[in-house]
């Protein structure tokens, strides 16, 4: 019981306060056709979003692999401050690959299928669905944290797109272009080399190489690409 | 003295979190989610998907599915009866106290025989026994053990014009507002070899509270499509004529027809 809403009957005790839930007055029915709107939108979207990032190459990248397992800590370490360079070598690192791989794989996996356990039909024809939950009101329970654990990674995620810079984080979902700041060990404080990564998109490793790093620092338009260079920035997708 | 090279600085932590916080209260903002609701445009765009729930649920469950059924260690010990408080009608009152002796299901609409069917008639008839889940919309469900006759046995024996579309149910219960409880199936989930016309539950005859003489079992929907205390049955081509026409009490209330999921 965690809110109260104000009824024209007087004060009605909720599970979750108004305005937590949609619609925000109590009504099960109502709530129950945004839900499956949005898992049809949900479960498209995450099909979509799958096969695409699969066939281009994407997947691989986020794919949490027994060698990042290693280097968890260290990134850790960078991420709390405890650790002054950033020991990330790839587009992303092992600390992402952890996120998005067990949201990805494991995540949403369960939050769909603990949600069809609870169907009727869906357990008439497949006997072994709610039975992997350990019955429907496992299953029930475990859609229920599993959605508190996707607002969360929601949040988390969102958090980081802001702090880490919106604008830039925004352009390279879109359009696949990610500007990078980078400063040289031996430069005054306040000077900032923009170096465009684009250029590097083709490779799959996200740090400035020697030769970049070395070159005069150039921006480049998005208006000067060939068709070519689009399709590989788009492979550089940095959601 | 190097520059400060850790990962998130102050700034970028309280600016993130500001930003985060601004999204939250976009969602917080119910007042438009129910003004959303009351749109009718907005209402149908939702509304839509129970027409896909439909077909991808039948499709991948297959026609004819059977739901599980349980052992007899598995019967709930408790089975909540929801819905309406038991009928008030003077005539269902007699008919609960002389045993349904003059009681009679009801026949009606598209079919070719629409005489009645006593109780013992119905006993007559092949039975089926399932041990089955209940699931209820509000989240619960509990197992226990039902006989019946299957309904397509009835629909045999009734034989409906090609044009009926539907089974309805009508049921002695009201609201409190008088609304008589009713509910309607297709052919799909009426000739389903578990949807039966019960008249025990856990080897005793249906008791009052769970529907009493004669409820619906539709073991592939949601409980509420399950009508208790049937008065009658009715085949129709088309459900809008009836209640506020969207097919059952719940289904007035907002609730999806299909409540397969």
């Amino acid at each position: 019981l965690l809110g109260i809403e104000n009824t024209e009957m007087g004060p009605f005790p909720r599970a979750f306060p108004s305005w937590a839930t949609i619609p925000g007055y109590f009504w099960l029915a109502g709530g129950r056709r945004w839900h499956f709107f949005f898992a049809w939108v949900f479960v498209l979207n995450g099909l979509v979003y799958f096969f695409y990032s699969l066939a281009k190459g994407h997947l691989g990248k986020l794919f949490l692999r027994p060698r990042d397992w290693i280097k968890i800590p260290a990134m850790a370490l960078y991420y709390l401050g405890l650790r002054r360079a950033s020991p990330q070598q790839e587009e992303y690192n092992p600390l992402q690959k952890l996120a998005y791989s067990g949201v990805l794989f494991i995540l949403v996996p369960l939050i769909v299928l603990s949600g069809l356990a609870m169907s009727p039909q869906m357990d008439a024809g497949f006997h072994w669905l709610p039975a992997m939950f350990g019955g429907r009101q496992s299953a029930r329970t475990l859609h229920f944290v599993g959605t508190w654990l996707f607002a969360l990674f929601t949040f988390g995620h969102v958090f980081m797109v802001v702090a880490t810079g919106v604008v830039n984080n925004m352009r390279s979902m879109i359009t696949g272009w990610y500007v990078e700041k980078h400063t040289p060990a031996a430069e005054t404080v306040g000077t900032k080399v923009v170096v465009d990564e684009i250029a590097a998109a083709a490779e799959p490793v996200r740090e400035a190489s020697p030769a970049v790093a070395e070159a005069e620092p150039h921006i480049e338009a998005p208006g000067r690409e060939t068709p070519e260079e689009k399709r590989a920035e788009e492979k550089n997708d940095a959601e | 003295m190097t520059q400060n090279k850790s990962f998130l600085s102050r700034r970028r932590v309280l600016a993130g979190a500001l930003q985060g916080a601004g999204l939250l209260w976009l969602a917080g903002c119910d007042g438009l989610f129910n003004g959303l609701q009351q749109n009718q445009k907005v209402l149908s765009l939702l509304e839509s998907v129970e027409g896909a729930n439909r077909r991808l649920l039948r499709f991948l469950a297959g026609r004819n599915a059977l739901a599980q059924e349980f052992e007899e260690k598995d019967i709930s010990r408790y089975f909540k009866s929801n819905g309406n408080p038991p009928p008030m009608a003077l005539e269902y009152l007699s008919g609960a106290a002389s045993n349904w002796a003059d009681w009679k299901l009801g026949i009606a609409g598209l079919v070719e025989q629409n005489e009645g069917f006593s109780l013992p008639a119905i006993r007559a008839m092949p039975a089926r026994t399932q041990i089955t889940r209940h699931d209820c919309v509000e989240g619960w469900s509990a197992i226990a053990k039902w006989k019946g006759v299957p309904l397509h046995e009835v629909i045999r024996r009734v034989r409906p014009r090609a044009e009926a579309q539907y089974v309805v149910f009508h049921c002695w219960d009201t609201d409190s507002e008088g609304n008589a409880y009713y509910e309607s199936i297709d052919f799909h989930d009426a000739l389903h070899p578990q949807t039966i016309l019960a008249y025990e539950m856990n080897d005793r005859p249906l008791p009052v509270a769970h529907g009493a003489p004669l409820r619906l079992r539709v073991e592939t929907q949601l409980g509420y499509k399950m009508a208790k205390y049937i008065q009658r049955l009715e085949f129709v081509a088309r459900v809008n004529q009836i209640g506020q026409g969207r097919g059952g009490y719940w289904a007035d209330q907002g609730y999806e027809w299909y409540a397969g999921i």
